[in-house]
């Protein structure tokens, strides 16, 4: 590992601050993908500005037709929270499936949306949720804040504070987990909601989450898992790695969105 | 010395006070508790950091190295390369074929190229950074069958002699009986000859801790190697003869071992490196594997492709085996020339064959080295003709555990190929596995999705040979009792957390009658133990028990006979037990144990024993390579495994595995289930999710390993893992400490073709291919569904009733 600098700021605004005067700064918050990545030599950011000392970030409110979640949160807080549960219990069993416990109890939403891992869980509940990002100085709507593998439509001194997710009347989540990793080798979330019926699909495609507009048409027009599960998706983007090779994943697509309306 | 011709140790149960019953491990507090020092956990005052230069390519002439750069940089004591220790050597003395250091030529990604000694382990990384090597690529053989093609070379290694293929380790013929006969007889009457292909995906160890070494050369030029090895004996000869130093200059300690499973069964390249830069810097140094090195490193299980002809008669009694073997073998020999035997020698029990054949050939390849793991050269063939018997059955219709009954071979006997078996509970295995899974209730009879699958398998209690040629024990102890009736047993054997320290100390209780906490186990230091040749080949309880019976019970001899004395009776009439010594038959007349040990004391002088074991060498075939195999005893086991498999997505879920294992007699039934649950669970894994990849030159990188940690490479957490039973068979060796035979690696194998044969059960698809990962099964049911458009699910049979 590289050296680098480290600060603890007590306050957002301090640690925007601080990520504009460092030399390639990066946030840290439950440090789970960006340590290992740092470990490897992967990733050697000059500063690390973490918010572990910021309060105010770590919360479940209901507003209404809106669960709010703090950036802090991990995802142990969220597969636990009550209001998360009643309201939407397909959030609360996607982050109940990520990863291990260690992760769990360490890993934050803010930093799983902001590092936007091509198999990451949350991507796929935001953008079918037609979730909200709260930063520092603006909302970004899902659809126009992942946009790519590890890469958002975050600014480089930008810090997440909240994330927005719109109750929905209906959502499922299903995941096929890589055995070692756990990470998604495809997670499928369907849901039927304020943003209308979508299907948001994680770990399969190399330019990270994105949508299945032929399953959502299918869906709208019968919420059914017999809608989806004669949809195809192409293999041609789909990730290859030793877990599955594209042809698999793109079939798993397929499956884990028949699941996923299962579960809804 | 114990040698089993001159009579068992085995003894009936009643007369047992401490062995057999469960017990906890002598050392599992400290353990448990953090409190155990491993190698990693030793500081030595001045030590220094060393590093090893690893080879980006996967075959190279080295043309030139330039060290001096780093030698400069601040910090750096030391640097060392192929040239300082030019001496080759191998664990097989007729395969020597690694330098510590490449001498001219790099052999796979990660071969050793330099090592530095630093204050720090950064300061030692920056230092490699600095040193230039010139490479001259060669091409790479990344296949075993590409490699064997090139006979003309380029080759791996030099051929050992002029002509020879230099990609070829080993190449073993055997043949018994006539084969083509009875293939031929199988077809003529009713039979059935099955013939299938099937690849094992070669997989790696994956201890907890990794590799370690401490060298420390002291003024009076003594060199002191603290490792995590599971062969302290064979480093401590390698180390001598490399780094050309009287052996009796050489001390060799290990620390407690945090997992090892073959993984650490013969020299590694930072054990040459931490001494010889000790000997420059006269300070210790320190290595650490990182995790990518422990990949690198492996000397795991060879990827096997392998080709099976078996013929039965219309009876399910076997007629003849066939097997062809290519052995994929990385980029040294390593245990090779052995693994290349074991490919077909270990094959021939717990079945009855009339003919067998095999031709084995292990090939050199551009990648790490393989060699031994748990179940050492047999695991795979054993997934290959375990499920061909359930071809066999299913083709004559009969059911696979009455098939493996009626070709069982029984005690007492000898193999087709001349291997001497004394016990043998194979069909109490079958017996106990077949009840408690419910067999009868659901082989054929679930509905779609899951299934059952048995399979059977044996294994070694350690090899009648050493691996290098000689006429002293295998295994030795060393006992001195003290007069406050505590007991010291210095220990040659390596405890790599299997138990051998605990059974050391229930074997002298047992035969002493002292409490077990009086019973100190000292181990693993060459300067104070005698020599046991190393914890492999499941040779530890059965060899080092029967030594320390020895040596006990000279001691019991001289304390019976003085106490005997004492109270006018006949010497076996002083019973040792529970802390005590007491008359037979007259329970009021006893003694604590300290006062009986003190009076032999005054009687004998000082009170203490040397104990040892030798395997029989006369009870082999007299056919070249006869002796490689023959063991003192073997185990049995019969696993049946419960599978649920998902058809959408291809995936497994191995419900559960019933686990019958005849370990002769568990000493500690405790340590036994252990085992036989880690052996079951490791087998698990490889069935179902290892998996060695390596990219190709078209990827860009020839032989780079593709997941060189745990982030990556799939091996399964507890929450992976089956319900796991155990059940004990006690068939009560002869020749075995009080019978017991090997209980470590056997219960592995049954695992993997119990796993495939349940698959095939669930669903109808063969699994010939290693691992059964959920894409290759997905693809294997494609290919069913468009082989037969009416899948089994329509014929879904009846429910369990």
């Amino acid at each position: 590992m590289e050296d680098f600098q480290y600060h603890a700021p007590g306050s957002v605004d301090a640690a925007v601050s601080l990520l504009r005067d460092a030399e390639d700064g990066k946030v840290v918050a439950g440090g789970m993908s960006l340590l290992p990545l740092m470990k490897l030599g992967l990733a050697a950011p000059g500063g690390l500005v973490s918010l572990g000392k910021v309060s105010g970030l770590d919360g479940i409110a209901d507003r209404g037709s809106e669960i709010e979640v703090g950036a802090l949160c991990t995802h142990a807080q969220v597969a636990a929270a009550e209001i998360v549960r009643e309201r939407i219990p397909a959030l609360a069993a996607m982050a109940e499936g990520i990863g291990d416990a260690q992760v769990r109890n360490r890993g934050t939403i803010g930093g799983s949306v902001a590092h936007n891992d091509p198999a990451a869980d949350y991507p796929a509940a935001c953008l079918a949720l037609g979730a909200t990002i709260a930063t520092d100085r603006r909302e970004i709507a899902a659809d126009d804040f992942f946009l790519g593998m590890f890469f958002t439509a975050l600014e480089e001194d930008e810090v997440i504070t909240a994330v927005r997710f719109p109750v929905p009347t209906r959502a499922g989540w299903a995941k096929f987990p890589n055995p070692a990793s756990k990470y998604a080798v495809a997670g499928v979330m369907a849901a039927d909601g304020p943003a209308g019926v979508r299907v948001a699909v994680t770990g399969a495609s190399g330019d990270g989450v994105f949508r299945v507009a032929e399953m959502e048409a299918a869906l709208a027009s019968s919420f059914e898992p017999a809608s989806v599960a004669g949809v195809s998706v192409s293999a041609e983007a789909m990730l290859s790695d030793d877990a599955a090779g594209p042809e698999y994943r793109a079939h798993l697509v397929t499956v884990m969105a028949k699941r996923a309306v299962e579960e809804a | 010395m114990i040698r089993p011709a001159a009579g068992g140790a085995a003894q009936a149960p009643e007369a047992l006070s401490v062995v057999g019953r469960r017990m906890r491990k002598v050392d599992g507090l400290a353990k448990a508790t953090g409190r155990a020092r491993y190698t990693d956990d030793i500081a030595l005052p001045g030590m220094l950091h060393g590093k090893i230069l690893r080879s980006p390519h996967p075959h190279a002439r080295i043309l030139a190295i330039d060290t001096s750069r780093a030698a400069a940089l601040e910090g750096v004591h030391a640097v060392v390369t192929g040239r300082d220790m030019p001496t080759t050597y191998g664990i097989i003395p007729w395969t020597p074929d690694e330098h510590p250091l490449c001498v001219d030529r790099v052999r796979y990604v990660g071969d050793g190229v330099a090592a530095v000694a630093a204050v720090d382990e950064d300061t030692a990384n920056a230092a490699l950074e600095l040193v230039e090597v010139a490479y001259e690529e060669l091409p790479a053989y990344l296949d075993p069958h590409d490699a064997i093609a090139a006979a003309d070379g380029p080759f791996i290694h030099e051929p050992r002699k002029p002509g020879r293929n230099g990609n070829v380790t080993k190449v073993v013929k055997l043949a018994f009986g006539d084969v083509e006969a009875g293939i031929a007889a199988a077809r003529e009457e009713g039979g059935v000859v099955v013939e299938g292909d099937y690849f094992f995906e070669g997989t790696t160890h994956t201890p907890i801790e990794p590799h370690c070494a401490i060298g420390l050369a002291d003024a009076s030029g003594k060199l002191t190697v603290w490792s995590a090895t599971q062969v302290p004996h064979y480093l401590h000869r390698e180390l001598a003869r490399v780094l050309e130093l009287d052996p009796a200059m050489v001390r060799v300690v290990q620390p407690p071992v945090g997992g090892a499973f073959g993984g650490k069964s013969e020299p590694f390249d930072l054990e040459f490196c931490v001494a010889k830069l000790s000997m420059i810097t006269g300070r210790p140094v320190k290595i650490l594997y990182t995790r990518e090195e422990v990949f690198y490193s492996h000397r795991g299980r060879h990827p096997f492709h392998m080709r099976y002809r078996t013929g039965a008669r219309a009876d399910g009694v076997l007629a003849a085996v066939d097997a062809e073997i290519v052995m994929d073998g990385g980029a040294y020999a390593s245990f090779g020339l052995v693994t290349t035997y074991y490919s077909g020698q270990l094959l021939t029990a717990p079945y009855q064959m009339p003919a067998y054949r095999f031709h084995s050939t292990r090939a050199y390849t551009n990648k790490p080295a393989c060699g031994p793991k748990r179940g050492h050269g047999s695991v795979q063939p054993r997934f290959a003709f375990e499920v061909q018997l359930d071809r066999i059955a299913e083709a004559l219709e009969i059911d696979p555990i009455e098939l493996r009954r009626r070709n069982a071979l029984g005690e007492g006997t000898r193999t087709v190929n001349d291997l001497r078996v004394t016990s043998n509970g194979f069909l109490e295995c079958l017996a106990m596995v077949e009840d408690a899974s419910a067999w009868r209730r659901k082989f054929r009879r679930l509905p779609y999705g899951r299934g059952v699958g048995v399979a059977g398998s044996t294994y070694i209690s350690g090899t009648n040979y050493p691996v290098y040629p000689n006429d002293m024990p295998q295994s030795a102890v060393q006992l001195q009792v003290d007069r406050s009736g505590r007991v010291a047993v210095f220990s040659g054997a390596s405890e790599i957390g299997q138990g051998v320290d605990s059974m050391v100390a229930y074997v002298v209780a047992e035969e002493l009658g002292v409490p077990l906490d009086h019973v100190r186990v000292f181990a693993g230091d060459t300067d104070f133990t005698p020599v046991d040749l190393g914890a492999y080949s499941s040779r530890v309880t059965f060899m080092l028990g029967n030594a320390c019976i020895d040596a006990a019970r000279r001691v019991k001899r001289q304390v019976q006979k003085v106490v005997a004395e004492a109270w006018d009776a006949k010497p076996q009439e002083v019973l040792l037990a529970g802390g005590l010594a007491v008359r037979a038959g007259d329970t009021g007349t006893q003694m604590p144990i300290r006062e009986a040990f003190n009076l032999a004391e005054a009687a004998f002088g000082a009170l203490g024993a040397t104990g040892s074991y030798d395997t029989p060498k006369d009870v082999h075939g007299s056919y070249r390579g006869a002796t490689i195999g023959a063991s003192p005893a073997y185990s049995f086991t019969a696993h049946v495994a419960e599978v649920e498999v998902d058809p959408e997505t291809g995936f497994v879920d191995v419900v559960q595995i019933w686990i019958a294992h005849d370990c002769g007699r568990a000493l500690n039934p405790v340590l036994v289930e252990g085992q036989m649950e880690g052996s079951a669970y490791m087998g698990f894994a490889e069935a179902i999710m290892e998996e060695q990849i390596f990219k190709t030159a078209d990827q860009g990188r020839a032989g780079l390993h593709n997941a060189p940690s745990l982030l990556d490479y799939r091996i399964p957490t507890s929450l992976d893992t089956p319900a796991l039973r155990s059940l004990i068979v006690e068939s009560i060796d002869p020749e075995g400490p009080y019978g017991a035979k090997e209980a470590g690696e056997g219960p592995l194998h049954p695992s993997i073709p119990a796993i495939a044969n349940a698959i095939y059960d669930a669903v109808g698809v063969r699994m010939n291919a290693l691992p059964f990962s959920p894409p290759r099964v997905w693809r294997a049911l494609q290919a069913e569904a468009a082989r037969t458009p009416a899948a089994r699910s329509a014929a879904t049979p009846a429910a369990v009733s």
